[in-house]
Protein backbone atom coordinates (compact mmCIF):
# COMPACT_ATOMS: atom_id res chain seq x y z
CA UNK A 1 0.00 0.00 0.00
CA UNK A 2 1.51 3.26 -1.10
CA UNK A 3 0.87 6.95 -0.80
CA UNK A 4 2.35 9.47 -3.19
CA UNK A 5 2.61 12.98 -1.84
CA UNK A 6 3.24 15.93 -4.12
CA UNK A 7 3.60 19.38 -2.60
CA UNK A 8 3.59 22.60 -4.61
CA UNK A 9 4.16 26.16 -3.48
CA UNK A 10 3.30 28.81 -6.10
CA UNK A 11 4.07 31.74 -3.80
CA UNK A 12 0.43 32.77 -3.66
CA UNK A 13 0.06 32.10 0.03
CA UNK A 14 -1.35 28.65 -0.60
CA UNK A 15 0.53 25.40 -0.12
CA UNK A 16 -0.94 22.56 -2.11
CA UNK A 17 -0.65 18.92 -1.28
CA UNK A 18 -1.83 16.26 -3.71
CA UNK A 19 -2.22 12.76 -2.29
CA UNK A 20 -2.52 9.58 -4.32
CA UNK A 21 -3.02 6.15 -2.80
CA UNK A 22 -4.00 4.95 0.65
CA UNK A 23 -3.68 6.94 3.89
CA UNK A 24 -3.43 4.43 6.72
CA UNK A 25 -1.27 3.41 9.67
CA UNK A 26 1.51 2.52 7.22
CA UNK A 27 1.53 5.68 5.11
CA UNK A 28 0.28 8.34 7.53
CA UNK A 29 3.77 8.63 8.99
CA UNK A 30 5.13 9.94 5.68
CA UNK A 31 2.20 12.28 5.30
CA UNK A 32 2.77 13.69 8.76
CA UNK A 33 6.48 14.10 8.02
CA UNK A 34 5.69 16.22 4.95
CA UNK A 35 2.74 18.08 6.36
CA UNK A 36 4.36 19.14 9.62
CA UNK A 37 6.98 21.54 8.11
CA UNK A 38 4.34 22.97 5.80
CA UNK A 39 2.31 24.01 8.80
CA UNK A 40 5.35 25.85 10.13
CA UNK A 41 5.58 28.13 7.10
CA UNK A 42 4.06 31.57 7.02
CA UNK A 43 1.18 30.59 4.78
CA UNK A 44 -2.46 31.43 5.03
CA UNK A 45 -3.78 28.27 3.47
CA UNK A 46 -2.94 24.63 3.05
CA UNK A 47 -4.99 22.84 0.45
CA UNK A 48 -5.02 19.05 0.44
CA UNK A 49 -6.33 17.35 -2.68
CA UNK A 50 -7.61 13.89 -1.79
CA UNK A 51 -8.99 13.04 -5.23
CA UNK A 52 -6.37 10.30 -5.64
CA UNK A 53 -7.04 8.76 -2.23
CA UNK A 54 -9.11 5.57 -2.23
CA UNK A 55 -9.00 4.81 1.50
CA UNK A 56 -8.26 6.60 4.75
CA UNK A 57 -8.25 5.31 8.33
CA UNK A 58 -8.05 6.93 11.75
CA UNK A 59 -4.27 7.37 11.47
CA UNK A 60 -4.79 9.39 8.29
CA UNK A 61 -7.65 11.37 9.81
CA UNK A 62 -5.53 12.13 12.87
CA UNK A 63 -2.81 13.56 10.64
CA UNK A 64 -5.29 15.79 8.86
CA UNK A 65 -6.67 16.88 12.23
CA UNK A 66 -3.23 18.33 12.98
CA UNK A 67 -3.68 20.54 9.95
CA UNK A 68 -7.07 21.58 11.17
CA UNK A 69 -5.64 22.44 14.57
CA UNK A 70 -2.99 24.56 12.83
CA UNK A 71 -5.66 26.50 10.97
CA UNK A 72 -7.57 27.12 14.17
CA UNK A 73 -4.51 28.40 16.00
CA UNK A 74 -4.51 31.70 14.11
CA UNK A 75 -7.31 33.74 12.59
CA UNK A 76 -7.43 33.77 8.81
CA UNK A 77 -5.70 30.46 8.27
CA UNK A 78 -7.50 27.85 6.21
CA UNK A 79 -6.90 24.13 5.96
CA UNK A 80 -8.97 22.96 3.03
CA UNK A 81 -9.68 19.46 1.75
CA UNK A 82 -11.01 18.63 -1.68
CA UNK A 83 -11.73 15.75 -4.02
CA UNK A 84 -13.09 13.22 -1.54
CA UNK A 85 -14.37 10.10 -3.30
CA UNK A 86 -17.54 8.49 -1.96
CA UNK A 87 -15.71 5.92 0.18
CA UNK A 88 -13.42 8.51 1.75
CA UNK A 89 -16.31 10.89 2.35
CA UNK A 90 -18.19 8.04 4.02
CA UNK A 91 -15.32 7.58 6.47
CA UNK A 92 -15.27 11.31 7.25
CA UNK A 93 -19.00 11.08 7.92
CA UNK A 94 -18.63 8.01 10.14
CA UNK A 95 -15.99 9.90 12.14
CA UNK A 96 -18.30 12.93 12.23
CA UNK A 97 -15.52 15.01 10.71
CA UNK A 98 -17.33 15.98 7.50
CA UNK A 99 -18.77 19.04 9.18
CA UNK A 100 -15.60 19.89 11.08
CA UNK A 101 -13.24 20.20 8.12
CA UNK A 102 -13.60 22.75 5.34
CA UNK A 103 -14.27 20.46 2.39
CA UNK A 104 -14.50 21.80 -1.14
CA UNK A 105 -16.56 20.02 -3.74
CA UNK A 106 -14.70 18.73 -6.82
CA UNK A 107 -11.28 17.21 -7.25
CA UNK A 108 -9.07 19.92 -8.72
CA UNK A 109 -7.09 22.21 -6.47
CA UNK B 1 -25.06 -16.83 -1.92
CA UNK B 2 -24.92 -20.11 -0.02
CA UNK B 3 -26.23 -20.24 3.55
CA UNK B 4 -23.44 -22.59 4.57
CA UNK B 5 -20.48 -21.06 6.37
CA UNK B 6 -17.39 -20.23 4.35
CA UNK B 7 -14.06 -19.49 5.95
CA UNK B 8 -10.84 -17.86 4.84
CA UNK B 9 -7.84 -17.42 7.13
CA UNK B 10 -4.27 -16.18 7.20
CA UNK B 11 -1.38 -15.72 9.63
CA UNK B 12 1.04 -12.85 9.47
CA UNK B 13 2.85 -10.43 11.75
CA UNK B 14 1.83 -7.09 13.16
CA UNK B 15 4.13 -5.08 10.91
CA UNK B 16 2.31 -2.26 9.13
CA UNK B 17 3.41 -3.71 5.79
CA UNK B 18 1.10 -6.66 6.41
CA UNK B 19 -2.06 -4.59 6.57
CA UNK B 20 -2.33 -4.77 2.79
CA UNK B 21 -2.70 -8.55 2.98
CA UNK B 22 -5.59 -8.29 5.41
CA UNK B 23 -7.28 -5.59 3.36
CA UNK B 24 -6.99 -7.72 0.23
CA UNK B 25 -8.53 -10.60 2.11
CA UNK B 26 -11.43 -8.42 3.23
CA UNK B 27 -11.95 -7.37 -0.39
CA UNK B 28 -12.17 -11.00 -1.53
CA UNK B 29 -14.46 -11.99 1.33
CA UNK B 30 -16.66 -8.96 0.78
CA UNK B 31 -17.05 -9.75 -2.93
CA UNK B 32 -17.88 -13.38 -2.19
CA UNK B 33 -20.38 -12.36 0.46
CA UNK B 34 -22.06 -10.05 -2.05
CA UNK B 35 -21.36 -6.78 -0.26
CA UNK B 36 -21.52 -3.42 -2.02
CA UNK B 37 -18.40 -1.31 -2.56
CA UNK B 38 -19.44 0.91 0.34
CA UNK B 39 -19.94 -2.06 2.66
CA UNK B 40 -16.60 -3.57 1.64
CA UNK B 41 -14.88 -0.24 2.29
CA UNK B 42 -16.40 -0.18 5.76
CA UNK B 43 -15.30 -3.75 6.49
CA UNK B 44 -11.79 -2.81 5.34
CA UNK B 45 -11.89 0.12 7.73
CA UNK B 46 -12.93 -2.03 10.69
CA UNK B 47 -10.24 -4.66 10.06
CA UNK B 48 -7.62 -1.98 9.42
CA UNK B 49 -8.46 -0.29 12.71
CA UNK B 50 -8.44 -3.52 14.68
CA UNK B 51 -5.09 -4.52 13.20
CA UNK B 52 -3.72 -1.05 14.04
CA UNK B 53 -4.95 -1.38 17.62
CA UNK B 54 -3.28 -4.78 17.98
CA UNK B 55 -0.01 -3.44 16.56
CA UNK B 56 -0.05 -0.28 18.70
CA UNK B 57 -1.69 -1.30 21.94
CA UNK B 58 -1.27 -5.06 22.25
CA UNK B 59 2.22 -5.39 20.80
CA UNK B 60 3.26 -1.78 21.56
CA UNK B 61 4.91 -1.43 18.16
CA UNK B 62 6.92 -4.63 18.43
CA UNK B 63 6.29 -7.32 15.89
CA UNK B 64 4.15 -10.26 16.87
CA UNK B 65 1.92 -12.84 15.25
CA UNK B 66 -1.57 -11.92 14.10
CA UNK B 67 -4.03 -14.44 12.74
CA UNK B 68 -7.24 -13.50 11.01
CA UNK B 69 -10.09 -15.66 9.88
CA UNK B 70 -13.10 -14.39 8.03
CA UNK B 71 -16.28 -16.40 7.94
CA UNK B 72 -19.55 -15.59 6.35
CA UNK B 73 -22.89 -17.05 5.69
CA UNK B 74 -26.03 -15.57 4.29
CA UNK B 75 -26.85 -13.33 7.22
CA UNK B 76 -23.59 -12.66 9.00
CA UNK B 77 -19.98 -11.74 8.34
CA UNK B 78 -17.38 -12.33 11.08
CA UNK B 79 -13.75 -11.36 11.27
CA UNK B 80 -11.77 -12.92 14.09
CA UNK B 81 -8.29 -11.60 14.87
CA UNK B 82 -5.97 -13.31 17.28
CA UNK B 83 -2.76 -11.97 18.80
CA UNK B 84 -0.21 -13.47 21.17
CA UNK B 85 0.56 -10.34 23.13
CA UNK B 86 -0.08 -9.90 26.84
CA UNK B 87 -3.78 -10.34 27.58
CA UNK B 88 -5.54 -7.00 27.86
CA UNK B 89 -8.11 -6.04 30.44
CA UNK B 90 -11.35 -4.22 29.80
CA UNK B 91 -9.93 -1.09 31.41
CA UNK B 92 -6.89 -1.26 29.11
CA UNK B 93 -9.18 -1.20 26.13
CA UNK B 94 -11.44 1.51 27.47
CA UNK B 95 -8.42 3.74 27.92
CA UNK B 96 -7.89 3.78 24.13
CA UNK B 97 -11.27 5.31 23.56
CA UNK B 98 -10.91 8.69 25.16
CA UNK B 99 -14.22 10.45 24.70
CA UNK B 100 -13.87 13.97 23.36
CA UNK B 101 -14.34 16.53 26.08
CA UNK B 102 -16.31 19.69 25.47
CA UNK B 103 -14.29 22.03 23.27
CA UNK B 104 -11.90 19.22 22.49
CA UNK B 105 -13.69 17.82 19.50
CA UNK B 106 -10.55 17.61 17.42
CA UNK B 107 -8.74 15.17 19.67
CA UNK B 108 -8.17 12.10 17.52
CA UNK B 109 -7.73 9.60 20.38
CA UNK B 110 -10.16 6.71 20.25
CA UNK B 111 -11.18 7.44 16.69
CA UNK B 112 -10.31 3.93 15.57
CA UNK B 113 -12.61 2.32 18.11
CA UNK B 114 -15.35 4.82 17.24
CA UNK B 115 -15.09 3.88 13.58
CA UNK B 116 -15.15 0.15 14.30
CA UNK B 117 -18.24 0.55 16.42
CA UNK B 118 -19.89 2.65 13.73
CA UNK B 119 -19.50 0.08 10.98
CA UNK B 120 -19.82 -3.23 12.83
CA UNK B 121 -22.78 -4.59 14.77
CA UNK B 122 -20.57 -6.15 17.43
CA UNK B 123 -16.98 -5.56 18.50
CA UNK B 124 -15.83 -8.06 21.09
CA UNK B 125 -12.62 -8.87 22.95
CA UNK B 126 -11.64 -11.96 24.86
CA UNK B 127 -8.48 -12.15 26.95
CA UNK B 128 -6.83 -15.55 26.56
CA UNK B 129 -4.04 -17.17 28.53
CA UNK B 130 -1.58 -16.40 25.76
CA UNK B 131 -3.03 -13.39 24.01
CA UNK B 132 -6.25 -11.79 22.86
CA UNK B 133 -9.10 -12.68 20.56
CA UNK B 134 -10.97 -9.92 18.77
CA UNK B 135 -14.25 -10.39 17.00
CA UNK B 136 -15.88 -8.08 14.49
CA UNK B 137 -19.39 -9.07 13.48
CA UNK B 138 -21.60 -7.57 10.81
CA UNK B 139 -25.17 -8.70 10.38
CA UNK B 140 -25.80 -8.59 6.67
CA UNK B 141 -28.95 -7.05 5.35
CA UNK B 142 -29.18 -4.65 8.27
CA UNK B 143 -28.45 -1.17 7.01
CA UNK B 144 -28.22 1.06 10.04
CA UNK B 145 -24.50 1.83 10.24
CA UNK B 146 -24.73 4.48 12.91
CA UNK B 147 -27.05 2.72 15.30
CA UNK B 148 -25.91 1.91 18.81
CA UNK B 149 -23.40 -0.94 18.82
CA UNK B 150 -22.36 -3.20 21.64
CA UNK B 151 -18.83 -3.44 22.90
CA UNK B 152 -17.89 -6.21 25.20
CA UNK B 153 -14.53 -6.65 26.82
Amino acid sequence: MKLEINATDQNDGVLRLKLDGVVNIQTAVDLRRQLKPMLGKAKQQVHVDLSGVSFIDSAGLATLIEGLQWSRAAEGRRFVLSGLCDNVRDIFELAKLDTVFEIEQGGAV
Amino acid sequence: MSDSEQIMSCRLNSSCECIGVLISMVEVVGRRAGLSDKQINRMKLAVDEMFANIARHAYHGHEGAVEMSASWRKKQLRFELRDYADPLSASDIRSWARPAAAGDELKPGGLGMQLMRAVMDRVEHEALADGNRWLLIKDLGVSAPNEEHSYEA
